[in-house]
Parts: C-alpha cells; structure tokens; sequence
C-alpha cells in the first residue's frame, strides 16, 4: 500500500463510542427499526448502535435505503461514487471506504477509484463522472453557494431530472451517514 | 388558548413553496419513500411521541443550532417557530448566540449546543471524550443517539434544500 491519501477501499474497522444494542436482547421496537435497513447491513455494529434509539433508526433506516437502493434513476454505481467523493471531502475514512469498494465492484473499475482516492475527484477524465463528483462536493461543503448554474454540467452529460434528484438524495444522506459514523465511533484504519 | 397553526404536510416542499402537482412535487412524488421517511425522520427527531430525555424545546434548539451553523435561514426560521411554541425565550437566545456558548438557558443545553456545533461543523475532531460528556449530562445511550441523529438529519435537510432549490431555479414554472 503506498496510497498517498489516508482513504482506501480495503476493509476499514468501526469502532464505536457506544455500547451497541445486543442483537439477542434487542427490544420488539429495535429489532423492527433494525428490519428498515439495509438487509446487508442491519447486524452491524453501526446499525445495532443507532437501534438505541429505535424511532429514529427506522425512519432514517428506511430513507438510507431507498436512497441508496431505489430502482431506476440513477445507476447505483453513480449513487456509489457521490457518496465516496462526499465522505472523503467530510473525511470519512470508514464511509469513503465502504462506497468505493462497491463503486470498484459496481463497475469493475478499482483503478479508476484508486486515482480518486489518491489524487481526489479532480483527477476524474470520464466527463459524466466529473460531472456527478464536482456537484457531490460542491453541495457538501457549500450547500448555500450551488444554484441551477451547478447542474448544467449534469444535464450536458446526460442526466435526467430523476437522476438529478437521486444524485442530490445521495449527497445529503451522507452529509448525514459521515457525521454520525464520524461522532459515534472510531474508524479503524489498516496499519 | 389559541390552536397551534396546523404543521405542514411536508416541511422542505412547504419552505420551497412546491405546490402539489407542481413539476418538483411530481418528480419528488417519483421517489414516495424519500419523501415519506425525510418526514418521518423529521417527526421522530423533532416532535416525537416519546421524547425520552431530550425534550422537544431542547430538540428544536439544537435544529436550530445547526441550521444556523449551516446558514440555511429558511429552514433556521422553522426551527425557530417550532422553539418559540415548545421552549422558553432563554432557549431561543441560547441557540441563537453563534459567536458565544449559548448559556442563556442553563448549562445542560449550552453542553448539549456545543455537541451540536461539533457534530455539524467537525464531525472528525468528535472523541470519546465528547461521548463522555453527554453521558455525564445524564443522557442515556439513547438520548445519545437521538441526539446525534437530530444534528445529524439537519444537514441532510439543508443539502436537499439546496438541491431542490438549484432544479426550481433551472426549471422557472
């Protein structure tokens, strides 16, 4: 690993500031709140954390995962690159980690998201890619600044109004996913 | 008494002034579960049945924090109004005192704003420690949590504002 950058996409550990809720004695309102998320995800420690508080998790489970997975629209691949270049301008190694190894799986293109991870989205040549990863970050660090004049270069590159809106979902679920992974635990960076 | 005013059917389409059957309400209607869970979390966070330890005055409070920190007036003015209702005057000026701790209101809800300008502004720099401090407030893991999902989801509604903001502004009705 001679990564300039600290993000990766090799596996990252979370450890969190919390005890997490045990999976065996989660309450009835827990474990359904637990049920709204992601099928994949939904016995990890992240999510058994938030199920301290059941009402929120299964309202903002719900939303991840509609967001995230919702058919049609946006091409998860795209979903899965906003939501990388979002977590490392937030500097979430454990988020940036996890979107780009499933935007390399996604697309079978790791190398394409190793430039980005080392050299970050202005290294991106492909013009519907650099288009989606110059929005994500604009609305990540300056949400009161984007106006109609950022969405031109989406919509010279194809994307439809369904698209723009999965893409803006995707951005704003991780203004959310990185603050509270970044507050309630550690990420575990591999030596 | 007089009623409280009737609360929207969806916050973010109501400050955008997105009018149903509008282009932005038909397209927004493409993804229903998005828009039902980005209310609901709204519902559970801000106003929810069982509040647990964190109040709804302190709820609205630490909303208002971060849509302030984050510079989104139209949305801070909800928050301000859903304050005013559930709050005290002092918790309002405590939430409002940006460049200050927020210690008009006592010392539980300037700890709590101070965890709330963390969390929205420097996620990364959040430790133990901060955790810690939460817990000896005597909040519960619970209230930990919700607490961090509250100034948590604000952000999210701030970029979704901003997003839809630019695609009304592309596409004048």
């Amino acid at each position: 690993m001679s990564s300039p950058s600290r993000f990766t996409m090799e596996e990252v550990g979370w450890r969190p500031r919390l005890a997490p809720v045990d999976a065996e004695t989660a309450t009835p309102a827990q474990r359904a709140a637990l049920d709204a998320c992601p099928p994949a995800q939904r016995r990890s420690t992240y999510f058994l954390t938030l199920a301290h508080d059941p009402a929120s998790l299964g309202e903002r489970g719900a939303l991840f995962t509609t967001v995230m997975y919702a058919p049609r629209g946006l091409p998860r691949a795209e979903r899965e690159l906003a939501t990388a270049v979002v977590s490392m301008a937030n500097g979430c190694v454990y988020c940036t980690s996890v979107h780009a190894r499933r935007f390399a799986e996604l697309t079978k293109q790791p190398a394409a998201m190793q430039r980005l991870l080392d050299e970050g989205p202005g290294a991106e040549t492909d013009p519907r890619r650099r288009a989606v990863a110059d929005y994500a970050e604009k609305l990540t660090r300056t949400p009161g600044a984007v106006s109609a004049a950022d969405l031109a270069p989406l919509r010279a590159a194809g994307l439809d109004d369904l698209e723009v809106l999965d893409l803006t979902h995707a951005v704003a679920m991780f203004a959310n996913a990185n603050r509270l992974m970044q507050s309630l635990g550690d990420s575990d960076t591999p030596a | 008494m007089s009623q409280p005013p009737p609360e929207p059917v969806d916050l973010l389409e109501d400050i955008l002034g997105i009018a149903p059957g509008s282009r932005l309400a038909a397209l927004r209607r493409r993804r229903p579960e998005a828009l039902r869970h980005s209310q609901g979390a709204y519902e559970e966070l801000l106003r929810p049945a069982d509040p647990g330890g964190i109040s709804h005055a302190e709820r609205a409070a630490l909303a208002l924090r971060v849509a302030l920190r984050e510079g989104e007036a139209a949305l801070a003015a909800r928050y301000r109004a859903l304050l005013g209702r559930a709050g005290t005057r002092a918790e309002t000026e405590a939430a409002e005192d940006l460049p200050g701790s927020g210690e008009a209101a006592g010392e539980r809800l300037a700890a709590l704003l101070h965890h709330a300008d963390l969390v929205a502004l420097r996620p990364g720099a959040c430790g133990q420690a901060d955790i810690d401090r939460l817990a000896a407030l005597g909040l519960s893991p619970r209230d930990i949590v919700a607490v961090t999902q509250l100034v948590a989801f604000v952000p999210y509604q701030v970029r979704l504002l901003a997003g839809l903001r630019a695609m009304a502004q592309e596409n004048p009705a």
